[in-house]
Order: C-alpha cells, then sequence, then structure tokens
C-alpha cells in the first residue's frame, strides 16, 4: 500500500479540512487555522497544502455554485477522502501509543 | 466558522490581481481570486490597509506560476499550432510537396530566384547612387553656391571666379572657403613617364572642408605655396612607386614643375571630389597669366565654390549677404537677373559637379518600377500554381481537417511551404547576383563590386525582400487552400470550385502578360529610337573623322602641322576647329540683326573653323562663299538656315552681304555664305542658330577626314601612325591622344542605349518567367483535361481541334492583355520620346506587332503541352476508370 508521509502542517490542515465539514474551502481553512493556533498562517502556503494534499489524495475537491460575494466567484470546496481520514487516523494513533507509552513521571516533568 | 461576507470599501491592488490571473494556473485562478478577496477584506479587519495591501500583493506573488507549480496534468491538452514538432512536420510536408511536384518548383524557385536577384541587384544601385558624400564629417554644413540666371530660369553649378574672394571677405558665417577650378587635360610627367591627366586647383580651403587623411605632408601648409601638389596614395604610386613622395617634382605640360607637398589617403567610392591630383591656386598665375582670378562677368561650370557655414548659419539667413556680394561686384542693375544659391552636399550628386558622375534618378525610378514588376510576375506563377493545384491537396486539406488541425495551423502550413520555396529562391539569388552585378556595373556605368554585395544592408534588405516574398506569393494559396470545406475536399468532386478560382488565375495572367507587353513594346520603340540616332541625316558626315587635341595654337606650328599630316595617302582633308561640328559642349553669344526696325537678337552657337572646315566635314554651302583662312578680322561669317529664318530672310542668296553685329556694340562682320543646317548639339535638341567664322587663337582640336568613308582597321592604322608622328613632331613632350567623331558623338545617347539593354534584359527575364507560369499552367490544364481528351478523340475529334480548344483559353488572356497594354506602352513612350527634339513616329503597327510576337511566344509555350496531350492514345488516358 501506499504509504505516504504526512507533514505536521500538511496534518493540521488536513484536519482543519475535517472539522469544517461542508464548509472547508481555502478562506475558511486558513482563518480557522489561524484562530485555532493564535499563529499567523500564509493563506498561500494554505492554498498550496490544500492543492498538494489533493494532489496526494488525501483531499478531494469540487467546485460550488456561483456567490454573490466575492465577485461572483466561485468557491473549491475540500472533503477528507477515505485515504485522508485513514491517515488522520493513523496519525493519531501514533501519537495516542507514544502518549501512553510516556510515563506519569516523565509526564509531570513537562508541567501542566 | 463561516465565510466572511461582503468586502468593504478598500480594494486590493488591481495589477496583483491581473498578474495572477494572467501568470497563475488557469485551473485553480477563479477560486484563487475570490479566496484572495475574502482574504482581503479578512486581513482589512485584522490590521491596517497598508498591511492587507502588502499581504495580499505577497500572497498573490506567491501563487503564480514558477512558484507554485501546475498540480495536475490537462486531460485535453489546449493544441498550438506552432510547437516544435509541428514546425518540424510542416517542413517535412513542406519538402516532399516541393519533390511531389518538380516541375512547378523549379518553375518557382528560378522565377522567383530571377525577381529577387533583380531586386537585390537594383538595391545596391540605388543605395550607392543614394549614398554619395554622406561621409563627409561636415556634411550638414557644407554646401555649394550656385549661380541662377533669372531670366532663363535656370541654375548653373558653376560661378564667377571672384566669389571666392567675395565670400571671404564680406561672407563672415562661412567658416572656409573651397573654391575647385577643374582642368579637362593635361600632360603630367615625371622624367619620361608621361600620363595624360584631369586635375583640379584648390586652395588649403579644401582641407578644411572636406575630410582629407594625410599620410605624408599636413593640410596646414599644403597648396599655400605657388607651384605645389597634393597626390592620392594611387596616384603617388602612379607616378614615384612609392607614398613617400613629398619634396618630389611632377612636370606640368612641359613648363612647370610642380612639387608634392603632400600625399592623401584615396577617396571613396561615393565620392564626389574623386580628385587624384590637386594643384595649388597660386600655381595658376604661372601656368595661365590670363586667368582672371577675381572675375565677374561669365563663367563656367568648371569653376565651383564650397563653403562650410559656422555652425547655427541656415542657407535662408544669407540671402541678403549674396544680394550684396551681387550689388557690390556686379552693379545694381545685376540683381535682376543673377542670383546665387546655397546648395547643400547631398544634393550634388543629382544634377552636375565635378566628379563627372551624377545619379541618373530617373533610370534608377524606371529600373526599381522594372524590378519590382518582374518580382510581382514570379509571385503571380506561383500564386497561380499553388491555387490550380489545389484539387491535389484537397484531400490532405481535408484530412488535416477532419482530425482536428484548425485553419491557422494549415495557414501555417502553407505559409512553410511558400517560405521554404522563397529560401532555396533567394540562394539562387544571391548565385545569380554575384555573376550578374559586373555585368549591372558595367551596364549602368556604377562602380559596384561583389564586396557591395556581401554587407550587413544587403543581407538585412535580402532578410526583409525573403519574408515580403514569402507574404506576397504564399499568403493568398495559403488562405484559400485552408479555406477548403473537409466535407467538399474529400469528397472527390474537384470541379465545383475550380471555375471560382480560375477568374483569380486568368486576371494575374493577363497582369503579366499586360507587363510583358508594355515592356516589350518599349523596348522596340527605344530601339528604333536609336536606330534612328545611328542613322539620322546630321546634315554633316560624321564617318572616318579622327579628331585630336592641340595643346597649342601658335600659327606657323598648326601651318607644319596640317602639311605634314596631309602628306598621308590616307588623309583626305585636315580642319582646325574649336570642335566638331556636333559636340557636347559649345560657345553662344548674342547676335544682333539690325536692318529691320527692331533690332533682332539671336543667340548663336560660334563655330570656330578655317578654310576646310566645310570639306573636312562635308557641310553643304547653299549660298555665297566659303571662308579662307585669311578672314581673320571676324569680319566674314558663315551663317546657318535656322541663323537666316530668325533675322527673318528666306532666301540663302539674299542673306550674302548682310551685317550682323556681335551683341549690341558696334562691331560687326558681314555673311559671305549660308551653309544647309546641321545638327550642331545632339538629337536630343534643336539646332541652335550658327555662326562658322574663322578664329586661329580659338582652335582647339585637328579634325582629319580619311580617304575612304568606310575605311578598313589597317588603314586607320596607318592614318593613326602617321598623325600621331606629325603630331609628336609639332608638339614633342606630350601626350598624343585621339578619337573617332562617330564614337564620340555616340556617347550622347549613351544613357538611352543603357536605358534600352536594362529594358531588353527585363523584357527577357519577364516574359520568360510568365512563360513559364503559362507553361506550368498548361501543363496542369492538360492533365486535368485528359479524360476529357480521351472521350473527345474517342468521338472523332481532330488532333487540331483539340490543340485549338486547350489553346483558345490562353490566347483570349494574350488578347485582353494586349488590349489593356498597348495604350499604357504608347503613353509611356510618348512620354520618353519628349526628351528629344529630332525622333521617331510611334507608328500604330508597332503594338499589334509586339502582340503577335507575345502570342507566338505563348502558342509555343501551350503548344507543347497542348500537342502532347492532344495526341495521348485515349486507350491509355481512359483506361484508369
Amino acid at each position: 500500500m501506499k504509504r505516504t508521509f504526512l507533514g505536521e502542517f500538511e496534518e493540521l490542515v488536513l484536519l482543519t479540512v475535517a472539522v469544517l465539514e461542508e464548509e472547508a474551502y481555502g478562506v475558511s481553512v486558513a482563518q480557522e487555522l489561524e484562530k485555532k493556533t493564535g499563529r499567523s498562517v500564509g493563506f498561500s502556503t494554505v492554498h498550496t497544502t490544500l492543492q498538494r494534499l489533493e494532489e496526494k489524495g488525501y483531499l478531494s475537491s469540487q467546485m460550488g455554485g456561483a456567490t454573490a460575494e466575492r465577485g461572483g466567484r466561485r468557491k473549491r470546496f475540500f472533503a477528507v477522502t477515505t485515504f485522508g481520514r485513514k491517515a488522520l487516523r493513523e496519525a493519531k494513533q501514533v501519537r495516542e501509543e507514544l502518549w501512553n507509552a510516556l510515563s506519569p513521571n516523565a509526564l509531570q516533568l513537562m508541567g501542566n | 466558522m463561516g465565510p466572511r461576507t461582503s468586502a468593504p470599501d478598500p480594494q486590493p491592488p488591481k495589477w496583483a490581481g491581473r498578474l495572477l490571473t494572467f501568470l497563475g494556473d488557469p485551473e485553480t485562478a477563479e477560486e484563487l481570486a475570490g479566496d484572495l478577496l475574502e482574504m482581503y477584506a479578512y486581513w482589512l479587519e485584522t490590521g491596517s490597509k497598508a498591511r492587507a495591501n502588502r499581504r495580499y500583493i505577497w500572497n498573490a506573488l506567491k501563487l503564480i506560476r514558477p512558484f507554485s507549480r501546475r498540480k495536475r496534468a490537462n486531460p485535453y491538452p489546449n493544441p498550438h499550432s506552432l510547437t516544435p514538432a509541428m514546425i518540424q512536420n510542416h517542413f517535412t510536408i513542406a519538402f516532399r510537396n516541393l519533390f511531389k511536384s518538380k516541375g512547378h518548383s523549379l518553375i518557382n524557385i528560378s522565377g522567383l530566384a530571377v525577381g529577387m536577384s533583380c531586386a537585390i541587384l537594383i538595391f545596391l544601385a540605388v543605395r550607392h547612387e543614394t549614398s554619395y558624400d554622406l561621409h563627409q564629417s561636415h556634411i550638414d554644413r557644407i554646401y555649394r553656391v550656385e549661380t541662377e540666371n533669372i531670366k532663363e530660369n535656370q541654375t548653373y553649378p558653376g560661378t564667377y571666379t571672384g566669389m571666392a574672394n567675395a565670400l571671404r571677405t564680406d561672407m563672415p558665417e562661412a567658416e572656409t572657403v573651397a573654391p575647385l577650378l577643374k582642368i579637362g587635360g593635361s600632360t603630367m610627367a615625371v622624367g619620361e613617364h608621361r600620363f595624360r591627366e584631369s586635375y583640379v586647383y584648390a586652395d588649403a580651403g579644401i582641407f578644411k572642408t572636406f575630410d582629407y587623411q594625410w599620410i605624408s605632408g599636413s593640410p596646414a601648409d599644403a597648396l599655400t605655396q605657388p607651384n605645389t601638389i597634393v597626390l592620392t596614395r594611387r596616384y603617388a604610386e602612379k607616378y614615384f612607386g612609392t607614398t613617400d613622395a613629398t619634396g618630389k617634382n611632377i612636370r606640368l605640360d612641359n613648363k612647370q614643375d610642380l612639387t608634392v607637398a603632400g600625399v592623401v589617403e584615396d577617396y571613396p567610392a561615393t565620392s564626389s571630389f574623386p580628385f587624384d591630383m590637386i594643384v595649388s591656386f597660386p600655381t595658376l598665375k604661372n601656368v595661365n597669366p590670363d586667368y582672371d582670378q577675381n572675375r565677374w562677368n561669365g563663367w563656367n561650370d568648371n569653376f565651383q565654390v564650397f563653403v562650410l557655414l559656422k555652425k547655427g548659419t541656415r542657407p535662408e539667413q544669407l540671402i541678403g549677404r549674396f544680394a550684396g556680394v551681387v550689388k557690390k561686384y556686379m552693379g545694381k542693375e545685376a540683381l535682376d537677373h543673377k542670383r546665387f544659391k546655397l546648395a547643400h552636399l547631398s544634393t550634388i550628386h543629382y544634377s552636375g559637379n565635378l566628379g563627372g558622375r551624377s545619379a541618373n534618378v530617373s533610370l534608377l525610378k524606371t529600373l526599381s518600377l522594372i524590378g519590382a514588376l518582374v518580382l510581382l510576375i514570379a509571385c503571380f506563377n506561383f500564386i497561380n500554381l499553388s491555387t490550380a493545384q489545389a484539387f491535389k491537396r484537397a484531400k490532405e486539406v481535408g484530412i488535416r481537417k477532419a482530425i482536428g488541425s484548425n485553419r491557422q495551423s494549415l495557414v501555417y502550413q502553407f505559409l512553410t511551404e511558400a517560405g521554404l520555396i522563397t529560401l532555396l529562391a533567394a540562394a539562387g539569388a544571391l548565385i545569380l547576383s554575384v555573376l550578374a552585378l559586373p555585368s549591372l556595373a558595367a551596364a549602368l556605368a556604377i562602380p559596384l563590386t561583389a564586396s557591395d554585395l556581401f554587407t550587413a544592408e544587403t543581407a538585412l534588405f535580402s532578410v526583409i525582400l525573403l519574408i515580403v516574398t514569402t507574404l506576397l506569393a504564399g499568403v493568398y494559396p495559403a488562405l484559400r487552400l485552408s479555406g477548403m470545406a473537409p466535407i467538399w475536399a474529400l469528397k472527390n468532386n474537384v470541379a465545383v470550385q475550380a471555375g471560382q478560382w480560375f477568374s483569380m488565375r486568368q486576371g494575374l495572367v493577363v497582369v503579366q502578360f499586360t507587363v510583358s507587353l508594355v515592356l516589350i513594346s518599349c523596348a522596340m520603340l527605344i530601339n528604333r529610337q536609336l536606330d534612328f540616332f545611328r542613322h539620322a541625316d546630321l546634315g554633316f558626315n560624321q564617318s572616318a573623322i579622327i579628331t585630336v587635341g592641340l595643346p597649342d595654337n601658335k600659327p606657323e606650328k598648326l601651318q607644319a602641322l596640317r602639311d605634314n599630316v596631309l602628306r598621308s595617302p590616307q588623309v583626305k582633308d585636315a580642319s582646325y576647329s574649336f570642335n566638331s561640328a556636333s559636340a557636347e559642349s559649345n560657345w553662344m553669344q548674342s547676335m544682333e540683326y539690325r536692318q529691320r526696325p527692331e533690332v533682332v537678337q539671336v543667340k548663336t552657337q560660334m563655330k570656330m573653323g578655317d578654310a576646310h572646315f566645310l570639306d573636312t566635314y562635308g557641310i553643304r554651302l547653299l549660298a555665297g562663299e566659303p571662308l579662307k583662312d585669311s578672314d581673320t578680322t571676324h569680319s566674314k561669317i558663315l551663317v546657318n538656315e535656322i541663323f537666316l529664318g530668325r533675322i527673318g530672310i528666306t532666301q540663302p542668296a539674299q542673306a550674302v552681304g548682310e551685317r550682323i553685329y556681335y551683341g549690341d556694340g558696334d562691331q560687326f562682320a558681314t555673311i559671305t555664305g549660308v551653309v544647309k543646317n546641321f545638327n550642331v548639339n545632339s538629337l536630343h535638341q534643336k539646332i541652335d542658330p550658327t555662326v562658322i567664322q574663322v578664329v586661329p587663337d580659338n582652335y582647339f582640336q585637328l579634325g582629319v577626314k580619311l580617304q575612304s568613308e568606310r575605311p578598313t582597321a589597317a588603314s586607320v592604322q596607318t592614318a593613326l601612325s602617321h598623325i600621331e608622328k606629325a603630331w609628336t613632331a609639332a608638339f614633342p613632350d606630350q601626350v598624343f591622344e585621339y578619337s573617332f567623331l562617330d564614337e564620340t558623338l555616340a556617347q550622347a545617347y549613351q544613357s538611352e542605349t543603357r536605358t534600352a539593354r536594362l529594358i531588353e534584359v527585363a523584357t527577357f527575364f519577364a516574359v520568360l518567367i510568365a512563360c513559364m507560369g503559362l507553361f506550368g499552367l498548361a501543363t496542369f490544364t492538360a492533365e486535368q483535361r485528359t479524360k476529357e481528351i480521351g472521350v473527345r478523340k474517342v468521338l472523332g475529334a481532330s488532333v487540331g481541334s483539340i490543340i485549338g480548344l486547350l489553346s483558345k483559353d490562353f490566347l483570349k488572356l494574350v488578347v485582353i492583355a494586349f488590349l489593356i497594354a498597348s495604350p499604357i506602352a504608347w503613353y509611356a513612350m510618348d512620354v520618353w520620346l519628349e526628351h528629344f527634339e529630332f525622333k521617331i513616329r510611334i507608328a500604330w503597327w508597332m503594338f499589334p506587332a509586339a502582340g503577335i510576337l507575345m502570342t507566338a511566344i505563348a502558342m509555343l509555350t501551350v503548344g507543347f503541352q497542348s500537342v502532347r496531350a492532344a495526341r495521348l492514345d485515349p486507350v491509355r488516358s481512359l483506361r484508369s476508370e
């Protein structure tokens, strides 16, 4: 099976798309990311990442209907594919396993 | 989180958005533009406008394609017709077609090669003629002082000898003044080496006005001293074998030694000042003490004055100055009839100048027109042959269109074919040009060499010519062929549209034949006029006369020389005179007849000759008595019939004894005889009223009439060596030069002879190319109608009727061309003949003659194919179906 490495930012973007469900498109993903992470996210970076994720098969996209705002231009909505969900789960699983393997002491040392 | 709605008033920088539309990935362009707009609104809310703008631009730039690569391969690529693969394919197909129809390709390539070669050669000639003196670094400020005779409304390039000094004292605007006096022929000698040379007198002004590069000597003091000379490199080598000639001596006319003051670099071919020997003006006092350098009555075109105006002075500002000069030196009354003008240096190549070469503008124009026409005829061949063959390409075009080729791509393909043929033609044109250049240079008397052909300018012109020719020849066929409907093209039905194209082809063929016919008619007429020049009755006998110049005319020397010359059995008579019975340069004088109530003024040509003048030149005396050598007191003259007509005397006998006054003075001469009119000028001009008188001081040539009217080469040789011996005995240390009168006179028609030769060559090529095209068309028609001819033959048509059938169409075109061409040729020749006072009549039969000639040529061309088609065995032509 094709196993593609999911980068940290890619994982965040993929997750955000999953969170936004039906409303995931470039702008909403970028703004949501900024809000949630509190760091300034370049829109172009988000756009390229979305494109790349689609190319890798984690995301699928389709054009929405015509809009009244933004000069009547349509939006490209993204949705997580099965393959994408699997990748997310795998990433989560890896992290959980690692967290679980962590001794309580070590956890305390790391602070709250 | 939902999307933000409605953008606030401020708008993002438009250019960034536009940039993204152009350079961004077209697939995501729409959503990106929208997304960015929304983000902009968001950035405006969260920060300043400047920051929002910055972020907008930055993000837009980062999304431009080189930075954000295209994500997916396009499943439906946009076909582009000029991909390398397609271009390669165009060339492959073009080459295949070239070889498939070799005959047509050959016709096209050779025709276009001749046409382009004409264009290139004419470009060279025009370029040469228009680049005279442009190399002079002060060209924008150099002018020639010209003299205008207001009453005659004529401007002369020469001026009064006093002009040089007048300009120096009365015209502060002149930075330098360069007077030049050209001397026709003198003997220059170094030791025993003698040469007959022409040279100029000049002062140091010539070196300050014009560009000279010094090999030895210096411009500052050269030509300031008497008896000094400056040579070009070529001449220093000719006389001394070295350029290091400064300080050496050259002897002028065996009476004055000239010291070489310097040697300058050779002048370029495009110089109006091709002087190899420049002698200082002060020398003139020693050589010709009578020459008045401050003369204000009468001038000569051999003396010309050039000025270099100070920076910022315009010639119009100097009108007043020149009026002042006229008033000061010639008197107030001269203002009405004399005026001086400044002619810019760049214009003097188009009128008389001291260099002796001037551009024949009308010949160049005619030549350019003919060149363009020949090229056009060749292009028409291409158009005709391509469109005629359209049916052969129909399948190809149909298939190409059916599998998705667009029209543009087909146009490119056909243009590639035209371009390929033109390119091959251009290569041929280059070879032709190299071969033809020497003969063209000789025919036009333009000093052009092969090195002129291989310059950047010629290359650029050739490239432009290549492109223009390709488009001229290729665009129409490309548009026609690519415009075929695929269904029609694929159906095997060719005859339908052929009819429509035929008219266009007919038109082009008619144009070709019209041009050919006009050229043939003109060539015929020009040759008849030249023939007329050669055989016209001039009123005197020009054959078997040898003329020799006289360096000196002391009476005792002349008497001895004549006696000596007449001793030869080959010599019939000999006469001393000012010039020949007909000559290029003449002496005009105003004469008055006062026997009428009103004084009659006659502008008269003066012929000065001895008692043998009439006999030597075969001029007939109508009344009175001939002159005697003793009639030197200016009192006896002979006049011609025209002169009589001007003074109102009808009977020659009545004129004898009448008094004719020289100008408005008291001196007069008596008419002792009347001669029959003879052409004192070339046949371009009317016969002037003429007076013959005996003036030994003005004898400058010896005319020797031989015994035989048509002497053999051997007897001419004997006579010449005898004359040379006698002449050298009379004038030792001089160079003997002779010429034949009929040859000298023929030079007056050189320009017409040149025009005739060029038009003949052009006619030949125009007819040749047109016929090649016709041949191609005839081949095509015969091929196309093979079946028809077969059927006709089976049904009993004779070979003759089939030849008639095939030739009829082409004959019709020749007839139409004839109807158009004749009036054009008539008009053109009428304009041309205006130049001549003595000319042939344009006879009506010349045009049908040209027409019949053209028809015969066309019939021969078409006939070959027709006969072949008519004689084809019908079994063979009908079998294939």
